[in-house]
């Protein structure tokens, strides 16, 4: 539904010191994760997306809007960005009205911003919540508030940046639903995350930034298994990969569930 | 004598009437690694603060059962007597740091200023500290200029450097790259060699079954189990409560593989070595 | 991050430890009040000028007083019109007479108001808010009271920065705030409430954290770094106290 166009795109916080040296690339719908050691330019290349950041050098495109001359509040009706820390997104004392904040914003009368945020609260489960205070709500439901009040956006493409933080493991397989959801849906959801577990069993896409660049851009298949382009990025495979790494399988398996079948098939093994 | 004595802690916030803890005990002897795992709202934070007094004392409510922690009695000490003794580390690196001082080095410092140590002492202590935290060569940064996970690791060299007899941490590498948490349970790893009782909540279920001695499960505030890695992620019924197992746990129990003793394995190398051989066995 | 006026670098006054610093301040403050006329408060506000030009910091302390200049006018004008005093006509414009003894008057109320600046700028440019409430701990003031200074230090700079990170959150949600100011002023209200919230629950974080760090210990306090006053504090001292003797010589003569 929406593409994104990075073309040369160079960052600098303060002059003489890029944060990003150079990107090219082109993000069409579908799941992409954005792996990497801290400090490698992966929050600031997603704040380069939508607007927040402006390139030093190079051009963002999101469809027909350059971000460069477009003001963020516009870019919001293409591009949902759901921060890292939730307290710095929420600001409403009740979670329905903050929900229904962005489709406000974006013109959608009362009652339809209404329906898309009960909607979005359903998505995260977060349903009989609405009236409660966010500040009420634990950190890990805070970061589902947030998720949700992107979501309730409908926007083409939905940059999440580190969702996983903090959750557990019904949160995260929770947040994991809604990137296949929204895959499904025919849209661009960009993921920043340290789990690698998270990554092979729910993107299509993974980008490696390192040092401000991309290092390596492929399926999680194909990045997990060079073991020197990850150490090189400070990453490891998940633990299922690198069992079946240490077993010798070809094409390690990315996912326990595809671990134990591709065990119990031809190979014929117990139970 | 064990440096943690948990007995049958049951403890309610202010304004709530559920009880947030519900009959915990346990105990951590010196140099052993205790990790605490379970869903969120399942009373980890809770614990940890429990242990040096926060709880009760900083949020009031209602406390029962004995909390003893190097030979203290939590509930009637202060906290600060306490945090002599045992230091907690939180989740979020920002609120830990003083804001009073600007460089690593200084920031270090400030609780050995509060505790009046000589001069001598605190320069060897933070040297200690900040080398064991990878954190010497930055020690003339501003701790503003730091990366969330420096950041982190900050926090925890400035607990440490009071050399408390135990160390708690809660979830302290959720903001942290896999680098940077490495370095964390490195670092962990080395104290315990030391002597020290390091009790950690973590979610990161595969770490914590590598290098924990035992695992504390709780959910809604009561202990689910409670034993060395092995055994407590071998029993049914975890994943029901919400509780991760690490994964190739969950591999080893679909496909039966199994240690000596019956449980499964809960560590990539065991898990490795058990699978090739059922596998070496099948094809041999 | 510590809210502060803070110019760094290393001339003699930087070098000077805090307490000389309070002393050359107070000494300035009663001075301010102490000394008759306007030739005197004059010399001082030279006086304060130099020794802030030595430091350094004159630049930062133009703007202070360009910020403050409205007021001064002020002090001129409502003077000059109305003070009970007024005799003998000084400037007409229009309708409107100044009179001269309201002017003189606003001069001096002019004069004060820039001493006690001047004075009180002589500390705030040259020292870190932290660096004084150190000096302070060393002299026995507890650490409680210390904290509390630097947290309320803190909470503007939290603020400021929770601020921009809550309104690029707002921007992302479609909230319009590039433009005219009419559309900027009007972003700004929605972001008091959350500001207000999110500074107290990290002050609570703020708090608990210090509480485990021992921050509530009535232990007496060791320090990383000796003190280092230079070897000119004591001159400095003495000439400051010397100028105070002269100033109350000075006002009990002329009295």
């Amino acid at each position: 539904m929406a593409e994104i166009r990075v073309k040369d795109l160079h960052f600098s916080y303060t002059p003489g010191v890029e944060v990003l040296r150079g990107i090219n690339l082109v993000l069409s719908p579908g799941s992409v994760a954005i792996v990497g050691q801290n400090g490698a330019g992966k929050s600031t290349f997603v704040r380069l997306l939508n607007g927040l950041l402006r390139p030093t050098q190079g051009e963002v495109w999101v469809d027909d809007l350059s971000t460069a001359s477009t003001t963020v509040a516009s870019m919001a009706r293409k591009v949902g960005l759901v921060f890292q820390n939730p307290t710095d997104q929420l600001f409403k004392s009740r979670v329905l009205d903050e929900v229904m904040f962005g489709p406000l914003n974006l013109g959608a009368s009362q009652d339809e911003a209404r329906q898309r945020a009960e909607a979005a609260l359903a998505r995260v489960g977060l349903t009989g919540a609405e009236a409660r205070n966010p500040y009420d709500l634990g950190l890990a439901e805070r970061k589902l508030v947030t998720i949700a009040s992107v979501l309730a956006m409908d926007t083409p493409v939905v940059i999440l940046d580190e969702p996983t933080i903090a959750q557990d493991v019904t949160g995260v397989r929770q947040i994991g639903d809604i990137v296949t959801w929204l895959q499904e849906q025919g849209r661009t959801v960009i993921t920043i995350t340290h789990d690698m577990d998270f990554v092979a069993r729910y993107f299509q896409r993974v980008l490696v930034f390192q040092a401000g660049q991309v290092l390596a851009d492929g399926t999680a298949e194909e990045i997990f298994s060079r073991p020197d382009l990850l150490r090189q990025a400070g990453l490891e495979p998940p633990p299922i990969t690198v069992l079946g790494q240490r077993l010798g399988l070809a094409r390690p398996p990315l996912t326990v569930e595809g671990f134990v079948a591709r065990l119990r098939g031809p190979n014929g093994l117990a139970p | 004598m064990s440096l943690i004595r948990v007995e049958n802690l049951r403890y309610r916030y202010p304004r709530q009437s559920a009880l947030a803890l519900d009959g915990v005990s346990f105990t951590v002897e010196p140099g052993e690694f205790v990790g605490i795992v379970g869903p969120n709202k399942a009373g980890k934070s809770t614990l940890c603060q429990a242990l040096v007094g926060l709880v009760p004392h900083f949020y009031k409510g209602a406390i029962g059962g004995k909390v003893e922690v190097a030979g203290l009695d939590v509930h009637t000490t202060s906290v600060g007597e306490v945090s002599r003794r045992a230091g907690l580390v939180f989740q979020s690196p920002f609120t830990q740091m003083s804001g009073a001082k600007f460089s690593v080095y200084e920031e270090v410092a400030f609780g050995l200023e509060r505790a009046g140590i000589p001069r001598d002492e605190m320069i060897r202590r933070i040297e200690w500290s900040l080398r064991l935290l990878g954190l010497w060569d930055l020690r003339d940064r501003s701790p503003f200029a730091l990366s969330g996970g420096q950041m982190q690791r900050l926090a925890i060299a400035s607990v440490l450097v009071m050399q408390p007899e135990v160390l708690i941490l809660d979830e302290p590498t959720s903001q942290l790259d896999p680098a940077g948490t490495s370095e964390v349970f490195a670092a962990v790893g080395d104290l315990c060699r030391q002597g020290m009782a390091v009790v950690m909540a973590e979610h990161k279920v595969d770490r914590i079954a590598a290098r924990a001695d035992k695992v504390l499960v709780l959910n809604r505030g009561r202990v689910l189990a409670w034993g060395p890695p092995g055994e407590v992620f071998s029993l049914d019924g975890l994943e029901e409560h919400g509780v991760a197992v690490p994964a190739v746990t969950r591999a080893a129990r679909e496909l039966g593989w199994r240690e000596q003793g019956g449980t499964y394995p809960v560590t990539v190398e065991a898990a490795a070595r058990i699978g090739g051989a059922a596998l070496g066995r099948d094809q041999g | 991050m510590q809210f502060t006026l803070f110019v760094p670098g290393d001339s003699w006054m930087h070098r000077l430890d805090p307490m000389s610093k309070v002393l050359l301040t107070v000494i300035g403050l009663v001075c301010t009040f102490l000394l008759p006329g306007h030739l005197a408060p004059a010399l001082l506000l030279a006086a304060s000028l130099v020794l802030l030009a030595s430091a350094g910091v004159l630049r930062r302390s133009t703007a202070v007083f360009a910020g403050v200049s409205l007021i001064a006018v002020t002090f001129f004008v409502v003077q000059g019109l109305v003070y009970a005093g007024n005799q003998h006509p000084a400037l007409a414009i229009g309708p409107v007479t100044f009179y001269r003894e309201g002017l003189l008057l606003g001069l001096r109320l002019t004069l004060r108001l820039y001493n006690i600046l001047a004075s009180s700028l002589i500390l705030i440019l040259t020292n870190r808010p932290s660096d004084l409430v150190e000096s302070l701990m060393r002299r026995g003031l507890p650490s409680r009271f210390g904290y509390v200074i630097i947290a309320v230090l803190q909470i503007i700079p939290t603020m400021v920065e929770a601020s921009a990170r809550i309104t690029d959150a707002q921007r992302s949600r479609g909230m319009e705030t590039e433009g005219s100011l009419w559309v900027r002023l009007r972003a700004f209200i929605p972001l008091m409430g959350p500001l207000v919230t999110s500074s107290l629950i990290a002050t609570e974080e703020r708090a608990l954290a210090l509480e485990v760090r021992g921050f509530a210990s009535n232990r007496r306090l060791t320090f990383l770094h000796e003190e280092s006053i230079p070897g000119y504090a004591w001159p400095v001292r003495i000439a400051a106290l010397a100028v105070l003797a002269l100033g109350i010589a000075g006002r009990v003569m002329l009295s």
